[in-house]
């Protein structure tokens, strides 16, 4: 009896979110008229936050404010879209009506509480699954952005892809700076140019970027050490351990870390080698809430062994790489 | 259960059917003598008295382009209410007239009505929900009483018994206001966090929210203490308190949990539980208007009646057609109708035959 409310229920049932972040003029709303004009043959509900310059062409369009807050569970980086966990409730409601939902943020929004909203609400995930952060990047001004405004910095942080728009109004030489900057501060996501938002709706919509079972799908791509800018506020760090780890150890120690740094620790993301388990262990993070589970066994070919990557503020290499190496099982 | 399984309230007294749409709420007119169930699909079951066995009678209509968000009966005695995610408030006359009462640019998540329970015919009260916005409009709904603002998404309204007030939950807290003031000098009752539905004790004793941390917050209104109630698995989305204010029934477990509001409570003191399905979240529940009784819907369709002093528990239907969703009785308490997230509708003729 108990089990027929209570299974767990299947991703493919579950209405795919994404949310499209970039700051101002970035050609967010371009993207998204691009993505909502193309010929898909599917139906999407959008949720703006700001009535920019330029309409949305959708029958099915939710005019939101960004209402966050904070959850009185202990948590003190624990912030989440109210608003959406309602809109959200509401728009599952139609049922059958749309394929997907897209979500557009104002320029200068934080994606953390709309990625904690998915981990923390029980009705969302019930009907619902993030897909990806995707952010809109104007070429342009991007690196003057950057350099001032912290939330874009945390827009590129968080993003599973990056639309790097605009690149007609700069030079090859430029984009390549541009490119190795954004590395720098995140190293996982994927990156692609763009003109008018121009970019397949392949690279934008159907990631997984929140799914387990594709966790680390794609290898983090990292600068070299030297080349690293050490002036970057945010950064991307990765480690791997060859030998297969104690689960047990693994665990307390994460969960110490993200209850200590997981302010500063924006996302994480590993794939984990654990001593007599032929099944992969997937784990991702957003700040401090957390969630993994065993996700099949080892691809042909695939090394066996632990993958962690780290994205945030104050990183400490060298204090990061000891804690996971004690994790190695005797 | 027996080798025999008694034959359910449902089968003996009651009738339904199933739609293909998610039902998001039900409500019965003031006169006890229509049931309205509405949809994810925008459309309005209307069942008078006489069909009320026979669900094939049930007229359908589509009110909105949309969800339909919320359903109030109106402040008539006769015909609902209801509020889209059209932007719109449309009024569904006794007769099945549909007209339009607003065209907004928020959708209408919220209404209600209040009317005198002596005579419906004077003084009653339309108000809904539209964003940080609640509007109060007289009972024709064509005039404007006034429009109270509040500072984040209001997330659930109710009036108290004598309709002298009004409160709306929203963002750290609520806010109680008199309908009929000159002067708007709202209470503010805050507590951090998002509060996601609101109820006020039958006698003005007390006003309960629900919260995102799946756990009631409530203020005692002579003095404003607070008070906490927790404990929950899941969000409380129902809770009603019986007609004398004895109790305040809530959903969010897997049994029926009530919490005592006399002798001191419900401070310092357990809540009751009454009967429900192990592992199965309750979903919705209501209370009866005429006697102690109360009725519980689950997540896997089960819907149970209880009797708050006996104790004793009577199954209206076994699982099935998906968790509860809406759930009323009407004003005589003579039916009991409820609905599901996977479209079957119910009436259960509770009177005496």
């Amino acid at each position: 009896m108990s089990d027929a409310t209570q299974a767990s229920p299947d991703t493919d049932r579950l209405v795919p979110v994404t949310v499209l972040t970039g700051f101002l003029g970035a050609g967010k709303t371009t993207l998204l008229n691009h993505i909502l004009t193309a010929e898909h043959g599917r139906k999407y509900a959008v949720v703006v936050n700001e009535f920019g310059e330029l309409g949305v062409d959708n029958d099915l369009v939710v005019d939101a404010d960004e209402e966050v807050f904070e959850m009185n569970n202990g948590c003190i980086c624990c912030t989440v879209r109210g608003d959406l966990i309602r809109i959200l409730g509401n728009l599952m409601k139609r049922r059958g009506k749309f394929d997907g939902i897209i979500v557009e943020t104002t320029g200068l929004a934080d994606p953390a509480p709309v990625a904690q909203t998915f981990f923390v609400d029980e009705d969302v995930r019930g009907k619902t699954r993030l897909d990806a952060v995707v952010t809109v990047v104007d070429a342009y001004n991007v690196l003057q952005t950057l350099n001032e405004s912290p939330e874009a910095v945390n827009q590129i942080a968080f993003a599973d892809v990056i639309i790097l728009n605009k690149t007609d109004l700069v030079d090859e030489v430029a984009l390549a700076t541009i490119e190795s900057r954004i590395r720098a501060i995140n190293g996982v996501a994927r990156l692609h140019r763009a003109q008018r938002g121009d970019v397949p709706l392949s690279d934008v919509l159907d990631q997984g970027g929140f799914d387990l079972q594709r966790a680390l799908q794609q290898a983090p791509r990292f600068l070299e050490e030297s080349e690293h800018h050490h002036e970057e506020d945010v950064t991307s760090m990765s480690f791997v351990v060859e030998e297969p780890l104690d689960g047990a150890k693994f665990q307390a120690w994460i969960g110490a870390l993200l209850q200590e740094k997981g302010a500063d620790i924006l996302r994480a993301k590993g794939i984990l080698n654990y001593a007599g388990e032929s099944q992969r262990f997937a784990f991702q993070a957003v700040h401090m809430m957390a969630d993994g589970g065993f996700i099949g066994p080892w691809k042909k070919g695939e090394k066996p062994e632990s993958r962690l990557v780290f994205i945030g503020r104050n990183l400490n290499r060298p204090q990061l790489r000891r804690g996971f190496e004690s994790c190695r099982a005797k | 259960m027996n080798e025999a399984a008694p034959v359910s309230l449902l089968e003996r007294r009651g009738a339904t059917r199933t739609l293909d749409a998610h039902v998001t709420g039900c409500a019965i007119s003031r006169d006890s003598q229509q049931v309205a169930f509405v949809t994810g699909k925008g459309d309005i079951i209307v069942a008078p008295r006489a069909d009320w066995g026979q669900a094939d009678a049930w007229q359908v209509t589509t009110v909105h382009d949309g969800a339909v968000l919320s359903v109030a009966a109106d402040a008539a005695p006769g015909g609902f209410l209801t509020g889209g995610d059209d932007n719109t408030l449309r009024r569904i006359a006794a007769d099945g007239t549909v007209s339009e009462l607003v065209r907004g640019r928020r959708w209408v998540e919220h209404v209600a009505t209040w009317a005198s329970p002596k005579d419906a015919t004077k003084g009653g009260v339309i108000a809904f929900v539209a964003g940080r916005q609640v509007e109060l409009r007289d009972a024709s709904g064509e005039t404007t009483l006034k429009t109270l603002d509040h500072p984040s998404t209001v997330s659930g309204i109710t009036f108290d018994a004598k309709g002298k007030r009004i409160a709306a939950s929203h963002y750290n807290g609520a806010t109680m206001w008199f309908v009929h003031a000159k002067v708007d000098t709202p209470r503010q009752l805050e507590w951090k966090g998002s509060h996601i539905g609101v109820v006020i004790h039958p006698e003005g004793e007390a006003l309960v929210t629900s919260m995102q941390e799946s756990e009631l917050h409530g203020w005692r209104l002579s003095d404003g203490h607070n008070m906490r109630m927790s404990g929950y698995p899941a969000k409380v989305a129902s809770m009603a308190f019986t007609r004398n204010g004895k109790w305040l029934v809530t959903s969010g477990a897997d049994v029926v949990v009530m919490w005592p509001f006399f002798g001191g409570g419900p401070m310092g003191k357990a809540p009751a539980e009454l009967g429900g399905v192990p592992g199965v979240i309750c979903t919705r529940v209501a209370t009866h208007p005429v006697h102690d009784i109360v009725a519980a819907g689950f997540a896997d369709g089960t819907v149970l009646l209880a009797d708050t002093t006996a104790q004793k528990i009577l199954p209206v239907c076994t699982a099935g057609g998906g968790p509860i969703s809406a759930l009323a009785f009407s004003d005589d308490g003579c039916a009991l109708a409820f609905g599901t997230e996977e479209g079957r509708i119910a009436i259960v003729d509770l009177s005496a035959r």
